[in-house]
């Protein structure tokens, strides 16, 4: 799967492309608004990310460009200006998805999973883990055929750690796919322990393997 | 206090009271001395036509005598008496003598004694006349006094609201125009032109004032913002930083532990300038569209959204709308507010105790418990709560006073029975 980076801040971009890369994705970068331009015109991508404020144009442009040429890229705004105005521009333009920086690469690959699984398989949107059977339209889960009712912020979880596999992500990280910005308010994200040990309660009991791990002191990773 | 032009009207009513009252006296003084003098002129003529009129007829010894007890009994002015010798000098006098007919009545004369010689014989003559009496002229000067007294005053009055309301008009403009003003509007104030030359004046330093406030005022504005954006991106890379450290896969307990560390100081100043952020995307009027939102469902969004940390800390939370509400305002910052007041709640109330929200008569009210009062000065001021120990970025309460003076609405703490309250009155 290919990824199109778009973004200035070199350090940051090259980040990302290291956390991601795990994930059998092959990214690329763009640092100016002329490259992402040779790129998008010349390439096909799974996903872009976009960063709207781009040394030699305007990010929307870009995205206007991909509607005009009729691409299919799926596209997700990595943005530090974080404006309702921005967000629902790009949207209205074609994005699929937008993220306020700074954020977490977990939350980050979790969207990308997301926009390409919505992206390439519409409808018929199924997700095959190990033994588990998740149903993203119907928002159902279940291990060897048999559902198992999970409440919608364990479902929530549940995606959030197939989209970062094996990796370590943390409860602050965790906290903060759950309630959104609201998480940075409190020190304390005691809950998502609590609906982690129910999520793995009942994927347990549904006769499911112990994929999901605690690491010690930092977070959780989900191993297979 | 008083207005200005009334203190100079104190001081001329008073000067001129005084003036009037010292003039009474005076005034009585001028008049008894022209009565006086004019009484003798008088009583003198009629001492002339005597003398000359008793001359002229003539009359033997017996007739003279009876014409003067029959003069002297009749004529009540004056008396003749015969006297052997001439008086040397006429003389005058002032007298009071009891009424004879009106028993409290006292009448006051003015008299001359003189001498006329008739027939070749000297004889006394008395002439008494009647003057007012001095307390009624005294009075009648008064009463005269008084109501010119308060004809000087209305008067006074009369111009002083008159003068005060023409001529204090360009002051009053500006001063309602200096009301009305908000530096956080940014708009600069056009002082009407006057032809007063100190009015001119206070208005010209007032713009200057004020255009110098009001460019300070958008430089602080526009240094926040930016210093916010710049503050973004280095942070977006420490975060990543910490994130791709996390999957080091030979981390030893120790360093995952700093790691730790590192993410909640991160995590603070990531919300502190995305709190001064917003704080400056408010004050720059940003979030300019609006739509019809009820509360009661923005209000059961946030608390669904912050369900996890009320339980986490178990906390009751009681929810009553008594009164459905419908506002027009802008949807992010509605939630912004209710998010802040119930994160404060939650955050600042103890394990096990209870959050009670209320909706009523356009108020929201959301009280939690606790032991002391907090400081009114300082709770929605910027940083000014001290946030060493709790998750607070110090902005919570600035943003929600931001918001509401933004839609005018009205926010209030109170602290009674143990229980804070904060209430929004839209």
């Amino acid at each position: 799967m290919k990824i199109l980076i778009i973004e200035d801040e070199t350090e940051l971009a090259l980040d990302i492309a290291k956390y991601l890369s795990s994930e059998n994705y092959l990214c690329e970068i763009a640092s100016t608004y002329q490259k992402a331009t040779d790129k998008i015109t010349g390439y096909q991508y799974d996903c872009i990310l976009l960063d709207l404020m781009l040394p030699g144009g305007d990010g929307i442009r870009l995205l206007e460009l991909l509607k005009r040429e009729n691409k299919q890229d799926g596209v997700i705004i990595i943005s530090a200006k974080n404006s309702l105005e921005d967000k629902i521009k790009g949207l209205q333009t074609g994005a699929d998805d937008y993220l306020a920086k700074p954020f977490h690469h977990s939350e980050l690959s979790a969207r990308i999973h997301s926009v390409i699984r919505r992206k390439q398989f519409n409808n018929s949107n199924v997700i095959e883990q190990n033994e588990i059977t998740i149903d993203l339209p119907g928002k159902t889960v279940s291990i060897k055929n048999k559902p198992v009712n999970l409440t919608k912020k364990e479902f929530d979880l549940l995606l959030f750690f197939i989209g970062n596999k094996n990796r370590v992500i943390s409860k602050g990280a965790l906290a903060e796919h759950l309630s959104g910005d609201i998480a940075d308010m409190f020190d304390n994200h005691d809950f998502v322990y609590a609906h982690i040990k129910n999520l793995k309660k009942k994927l347990s009991e549904a006769g499911c393997g112990n994929y999901l791990k605690t690491i010690y002191g930092t977070g959780y990773k989900w191993e297979s | 206090m008083s207005k200005l032009l009334n203190k100079p009207f104190k001081a001329f009513t008073i000067y001129a009271l005084v003036i009037l009252a010292c003039s009474i006296p005076v005034y009585y003084f001028v008049v008894n001395s022209i009565w006086m003098e004019e009484l003798d002129e008088h009583n003198l003529i009629i001492k002339q036509r005597i003398e000359n009129k008793l001359g002229n007829i003539q009359l033997d010894e017996k007739e003279l005598n009876e014409t003067l007890l029959l003069w002297n009994t009749l004529q009540p002015g004056s008396r003749l008496t015969p006297i052997s010798q001439p008086k040397e000098r006429d003389s005058v006098y002032t007298f009071t003598r009891q009424n004879e007919y009106i028993s409290d009545e006292v009448d006051r004369f003015r008299g001359l004694s003189s001498s006329i010689k008739v027939n070749g014989k000297f004889y006394h003559l008395a002439i008494e006349t009647n003057v007012e009496e001095a307390d009624e002229t005294v009075v009648a000067i008064a009463l005269v006094t008084l109501l010119f007294v308060v004809l000087l005053v209305a008067g006074f009055i009369f111009l002083n609201r008159k003068i005060s309301k023409r001529i204090w008009q360009p002051f009053q403009n500006t001063l309602h125009k200096l009301k009305s003003f908000d530096l956080t509007e940014g708009k600069p104030i056009r002082f009407e032109q006057t032809d007063i030359e100190e009015f001119e004046e206070l208005n010209q330093s007032l713009h200057k004032l004020i255009d110098k406030n009001i460019s300070v005022y958008s430089q602080q504005k526009t240094f926040l913002e930016n210093a916010s954006h710049e503050l973004q991106t280095p942070l977006a890379v420490l975060k990543s930083k910490t994130d791709l450290l996390l999957q080091n896969k030979h981390l030893t307990a120790e360093q995952s532990e700093i790691l730790n560390a590192i993410e909640l100081p991160l995590s603070r100043i990531s919300r502190v300038n995305k709190n001064l952020l917003l704080l400056a995307k408010i004050d720059n009027s940003q979030f300019a569209e609006t739509e019809n939102l009820d509360v009661s469902t923005v209000l059961t969004q946030s608390t669904e959204l912050l369900a996890d940390y009320i339980q986490d800390k178990n906390q009751n939370l009681s929810h009553e709308v008594k009164q459905p509400l419908t506002l027009a305002c802008n949807k992010l910052l509605l939630e912004i507010l209710l998010n802040n007041l119930l994160i404060n709640a939650i955050r600042h109330t103890p394990k096990n105790s209870t959050i009670i929200i209320q909706l009523k008569d356009n108020m929201l009210q959301i009280q939690n418990t606790g032991t002391e009062a907090l400081n009114k000065e300082k709770l929605f001021k910027r940083f000014a709560v001290s946030s060493s120990e709790t998750a607070s970025s110090g902005l919570g309460l600035s943003i929600v006073k931001e918001i509401c003076h933004r839609y005018q609405w009205q926010i209030n703490y109170t602290f009674e029975n143990y229980l804070h309250s904060f209430s929004v009155i839209f």
